[in-house]
């Protein structure tokens, strides 16, 4: 998926196919803290990769990261 | 290869009873002994009570089996039923099968549900249900030939031993020019030669011309199957549609059908994408969480997890469609092609290894120490090959190889194997020997709970902590879940009616990670609920994880997420069309309520069924060992401070322990109460009157049974 850009140039991720500012130093855990439902997610798939939240915040987020959000309600 | 020139020993011709609304209200009793082949019919009120699948399989096995009936007794039955939605093709997940009998491991009552196309061939002859008992004098097929309508039992000697050039063999010759329309249930030398035989049912993938396989796993029902004399059960049928069922709303089915295949085509690629990786994607997840079972359920994650998780199969799986029943876009079942095993009988040979799931990966692999996706494969394949259960034989492998590193045993019983964890060519060595009968493997092949009297009475192992380190719980090995920070899933194991499997309640995430049950009345209820829409599958001829393993974006608005009650409601609308009775939500937990506590009093029946049945090994419960606890001193430490309130300060390890242990104990003797008092049992576990007469169970034998407990 290509990086899509603010008007302004600043620099964008893609979360849930919708895009979302990006900084430098964002992790995981800034991104999710930063959705009013964030709370809920236990697991995320960031370009292809499975993260869970024990790793949220040493994870950093790379500029024009596509970023899923992934339910898990039961698995097994 | 040709196949052997088979000898009927038994033929009936039959009218085959036609499908209505999901049924064909007779199931098909062999007896193997005389042989006989007899059909018998099913009706409404056995139907209303029972539902199917399980239903079915539980309420024609008590019939068989008396209270004194070991596993390889004549009288044990195999049960194998669909349920009236299986067989519908396009909706997702609709082909499974349930297999019961009595378990050489267990000595009671097991399940196991499977895909494959033997469970929908098998109703579409004629039958929901069949039933084998009796024992055959050489190698025998059953023969159900549901387009021809007969029926017979073969002797056929000379077939190969081993599934995989089996079904192979029997797919080619009784398939008529159309191998897509014959399923095989086989098993293995494996199955033979120890007690944790699976069974292989087959279907044919005719986009890559090879017979395909997936797995009746769990307690040794392909150990029973061997024991019969049995090499196959073969079923033949041709042409099935939305039609076939002859449901009591074709329309209504076919709306509900496409509105779950269109929602999981949709967002399976956002979530787990399991028509790509399968359950795989399990893998790094399990280990984030430090629930990934390794060396032995010590630990639950290892920095090299990642070698053998999602994103080493997806570049292995070979690319195609890969659903075990026609339709289903879920398509989790996958495969890796021309794998060459570099130990075995197909040494250096070119072979399709149907696998490995989530289960297989954790079980041998990192539960054995070793994080090398082509070992996993190379047992998956020997497993499936020999008609082994890769979930028991990586937990009793397992717990051999921690035994070995604790010194509980050593080279002088192993037959000189290393059994350090890691030491991937021993544990296949061990899996071939279980395949032959021969060395060690014959011991590991016995199961956990065999191996811990073996352990003790023959080597002198110390019975304290084999009792401790021995993961099976009613005989059963443990599936690959950690389970000691999650006690509604410590609860999810050690109260599962068979023996700790997940496909009767996977609690962890909502436990533990969301902690959305923080009570003990809250973890009961979901010890209720769980279970009982988990058994639901069981009983219609479905698969669970269309259910909650594709979620629906706006599910987490809704009151109780983790019921994705929107898909719940779905499937009673599915069982309202198919069968033309109204259903509910709420009526599917009812449905399976009476079926499960069927079971438990099934249980009882044998012998089992109560409290002290429902214990766990400690490791399931909390760190056993001095470094297990200093693996994860800090959560244990606050857990001891915090929690329970206790002064650590200037306390050792092996203190500590122990007074983790007494207060983690405790907590799940109180869980206990709570979910028996939830379920409408007694204190030891046991249904009550009223509860099997609320559920229209209070057959007589069943009022028998309890009072012979000490239940009026």
């Amino acid at each position: 998926m290509p990086v899509v850009k603010f008007w302004d140039g600043a620099e964008m991720i893609t979360v849930d196919d919708r895009p979302m500012p990006w900084h430098a130093g964002m992790c995981v855990a800034d991104l999710l803290a930063g959705l009013p439902d964030g709370h809920l997610y236990a697991v995320v798939k960031m370009d292809g990769r499975l993260i869970g939240r024990p790793r949220f915040a040493g994870t950093q987020v790379p500029d024009g990261a596509r970023i899923d959000l992934i339910p898990m309600i039961a698995g097994g | 290869m040709v196949a052997p020139k088979p000898i009927s020993l038994k033929a009936l011709n039959y009218q085959r009873p036609e499908t209505h609304r999901g049924y064909t209200d007779h199931f098909l009793d062999i007896d193997l002994s005389v042989p006989t082949i007899a059909i018998g019919t099913i009706d409404t009120k056995i139907k209303q009570t029972f539902i199917g699948g399980k239903g079915f399989d539980l309420w024609l096995l008590w019939q068989a089996v008396s209270g004194q009936t070991r596993w390889n007794d004549p009288q044990n039955a195999i049960c194998i039923a669909s349920g009236p939605m299986g067989g519908t093709p396009s909706f997702p997940g609709s082909g499974k099968s349930i297999v019961t009998a009595i378990s050489p491991l267990t000595g009671s009552v097991i399940d196991s549900n499977v895909g494959g196309y033997f469970g929908p061939y098998l109703k579409f002859s004629g039958f929901d249900a069949l039933r084998i008992t009796g024992k055959s004098a050489g190698d025998t097929v059953i023969f159900i030939d549901g387009v021809a309508g007969k029926i017979e039992i073969l002797s056929m000697t000379g077939l190969p031993s081993d599934a995989y050039a089996l079904s192979d063999m029997l797919s080619q010759h009784f398939a008529a020019d159309k191998k897509t329309g014959v399923s095989v249930v086989s098993s293995g030398p494996g199955a033979a030669n120890t007690r944790i035989g699976c069974l292989n049912f087959s279907w044919y993938d005719n986009g890559r011309g090879r017979v395909r396989y997936k797995q009746a796993g769990r307690g040794g029902i392909g150990t029973v199957f061997a024991d019969k004399g049995l090499k196959a059960v073969v079923a033949r049928w041709e042409q099935v549609s939305l039609k076939t069922n002859r449901p009591a709303d074709l329309e209504a089915v076919r709306a509900v059908a496409k509105r779950y295949a269109r929602e999981i085509v949709e967002l399976d690629p956002k979530q787990n994408e399991m028509a790509r990786i399968g359950t795989t994607h399990l893998v790094p997840i399990m280990n984030d969480f430090d629930l990934l079972p390794t060396n032995n359920f010590q630990y639950g994650s290892h920095p090299a997890a990642a070698l053998i998780g999602r994103e080493a199969f997806e570049k292995l799986f070979d690319p195609g469609f890969d659903g075990c029943w026609k339709g289903c876009t879920v398509a989790c079942a996958h495969g890796v092609r021309d794998f060459v095993p570099f130990t075995g009988a197909y040494k250096g040979c070119k072979v399709f290894v149907d696998g490995p799931e989530y289960e297989t990966i954790a079980g041998c692999g990192s539960n054995l120490g070793i994080f090398d996706p082509f070992t996993i494969l190379e047992m998956n394949f020997y497993c499936d090959t020999y008609g082994l259960d890769t979930i028991s034989v990586g937990t009793a492998i397992a717990f051999a190889m921690e035994c070995f590193e604790r010194g509980l045993i050593n080279r002088d019983h192993t037959g000189g194997m290393d059994l350090s964890f890691g030491n991937r060519l021993n544990a296949l060595e061990l899996v071939h020997q279980m395949a032959a009968g021969t060395g060690f493997g014959t011991i590991v092949g016995q199961g956990v709970r065999r191996m811990k009297a073996i352990f003790a009475e023959r080597f002198g192992a110390d019975p304290a902590m084999l009792k401790d380190i021995g993961m099976e719980s009613k005989g059963l090995e443990f599936s690959e879940y950690m389970t000691k920070e999650s006690l509604a899933q410590q609860g999810g194991y050690g109260l599962a009616l068979k023996g700790p499997q997940h496909d009767e309640a996977w609690l962890i995430f909502l436990d533990m990670v969301h902690n959305f049950m923080p009570t003990f009345e809250q973890k009961a209820e979901a010890l209720h609920w769980f279970p009982m829409v988990r058994t639901w599958f069981g009983l219609c001829g479905l698969c669970k994880l269309p259910w909650n393993d594709i979620v629906p974006e706006d599910n987490k608005a809704t009151p109780e997420p983790a019921k994705v009650m929107k898909h719940v409601g779905w499937y009673a609308d599915y069982y309202t069309a198919v069968t033309g009775n109204n259903a509910t939500p709420e009526d599917l937990i009812t449905m399976s309520e009476t079926v499960y506590n069927y079971q438990r009093i099934f249980s009882l029946k044998m012998g089992y069924g109560t409290r002290e049945h429902d214990t766990l090994p400690y490791r399931a419960v909390g760190p056993v060992t001095v470094e297990e606890y200093e693996s994860r001193q800090e959560r244990y430490d606050r857990q001891l401070t915090e929690t329970h309130q206790v002064d650590i300060a200037g306390k050792d390890t092996p203190w500590k322990v122990a007074a983790l242990r007494s207060r983690r104990e405790a907590r799940y003797e109180t869980l206990k109460d709570a979910v028996y008092k939830r379920r409408g049992w007694t204190d030891r576990g046991i249904p009550t009157v009223a509860t099997v007469k609320r559920l229209g169970i209070d057959f007589p034998d069943v009022l028998a049974v309890l009072a012979e407990n000490g239940v009026t």
